[in-house]
């Protein structure tokens, strides 16, 4: 198993809360509701949520940038991870939204591209 | 619409009818526009290349996506792609110049000759700073950036949206079969907004006093609240963002388009 506590207790998984609380300001949701589809992912991926940003990230000259190579890896993940939800189109859009939301609101610049389902 | 209410009602709209074509003749509207714009030595360097994203291929459509540009690319039914030509003024060899002399445009009452434009001002200021790509590169980019900018206003003048936009230049000059010395600029990407006109309300912008100067650097130059009032009822000046809807606008906007929040 990959996460080996409640997931709403690791590091990222707070930053996501936080930031799109932040954005969204009187607007948010509530998360708690999406952090199920957030651990099948971590399933699916074999990785925590920590692991997961880490990867999308790397230390170049003191600066911490992001790895083109670790985000193309899980952009990739996340499609096929949503081609596997078993629904309609619109809930296999919603789970691969969420996870990217987790990615994006940890820094990690990712574009869906226009999914209409 | 009023010049001063285009320039209000720009913004970079990011949101496009995905489905709705750009009409062929707002898109000339839009390169006309552009033709007619100030430029140095009369020297036209801005070159577009028009491409309706529904004729790319889906894999060049995919390659010509940067990490930002990714969905507005995909959004936008029409992109410009624009580039500046580089070899105008080395071609021309102070002919853009003469044209303006022949036309009354510049004239011998303000100095200027042919022979001005052939001993002196061809050979010992364009060509040093056309000829050399280091020192092109500046004045060029500036030209066709005022240039761009009347294309994208006469865009908001049609009812339409635009935005500027990155773009892969590498694949772009393969697939366009760019020359050499064109310098690729930015795309503008056109066409019906999805998200309303206001897209949220004008942009924040730093204080007018703290930009432009009168006299010295230092000193701002003071701004007159009564032209305030006068450009707000000219729509010039608009209600700043966010709009109290945005927020639900973009929430909208990502549950239709498949959007993550």
């Amino acid at each position: 198993m990959p996460i080996d506590r409640p997931i709403e207790e690791y590091r990222t998984v707070g930053v996501w809360f936080e930031d799109y609380k932040k954005q969204w300001a009187g607007r948010a949701e509530d998360l708690t509701s999406r952090l199920d589809i957030l651990c099948r992912f971590c399933e699916f991926v074999g990785k925590d949520p920590d692991a997961i940003i880490q990867e999308c990230l790397r230390a170049s000259e003191g600066q911490t940038k992001i790895s083109i190579k670790g985000r193309r890896f899980y952009d990739d993940k996340i499609r096929e991870f949503q081609e596997g939800v078993e629904g309609d189109a619109r809930l296999r859009v919603h789970w691969g939204n969420t996870v990217r939301s987790f990615l994006i609101h940890n820094g990690i610049f990712l574009q869906s591209g226009v999914q209409l389902g | 619409m009023e010049f001063k209410e285009v320039i209000g009602r720009r913004r970079s709209i990011r949101f496009f009818q995905p489905y709705r074509p750009v009409e062929r003749e707002k898109i000339q509207i839009i390169l006309e526009a552009a033709r007619l714009a100030s430029c140095s030595v009369n020297a036209t360097f801005l070159r577009a290349i028009v491409v309706e994203r529904d004729k790319l291929p889906r894999e060049t459509l995919d390659a010509l996506k940067t990490p930002v540009s990714a969905t507005n690319l995909e959004m936008a039914p029409l992109h410009i792609y624009f580039y500046g030509d580089m070899g105008t003024v080395p071609r021309a060899k102070g002919q853009t110049l003469k044209q303006l002399v022949d036309v009354g445009a510049l004239s011998s009452s303000q100095g200027w000759s042919h022979q001005f434009v052939e001993n002196l001002v061809w050979p010992a200021i364009l060509q040093p700073v056309y000829g050399n790509p280091a020192t092109a590169g500046v004045p060029v980019a500036f030209d066709c950036g005022v240039a761009v900018c009347q294309a994208l206003l006469a865009a908001f003048d049609e009812g339409l949206g635009a935005c500027l936009s990155a773009f892969n230049v590498g694949i772009a000059k393969k697939v366009f079969d760019i020359p050499d010395d064109w310098l690729a600029i930015f795309a503008l990407l056109v066409g019906y907004p999805a998200e309303s006109w206001e897209a949220g309300g004008q942009r924040p912008r730093p204080p007018f006093e703290e930009l432009y100067f009168e006299g010295k650097y230092g000193a701002p130059f003071e701004r007159d609240e009564s032209v305030v009032a006068k450009l707000t009822e000219a729509k010039m000046i608009q209600a700043p963002a966010p709009l109290p809807w945005r927020w639900d606008e973009i929430r909208a906007l990502a549950r239709a388009f498949g959007l993550p929040e």
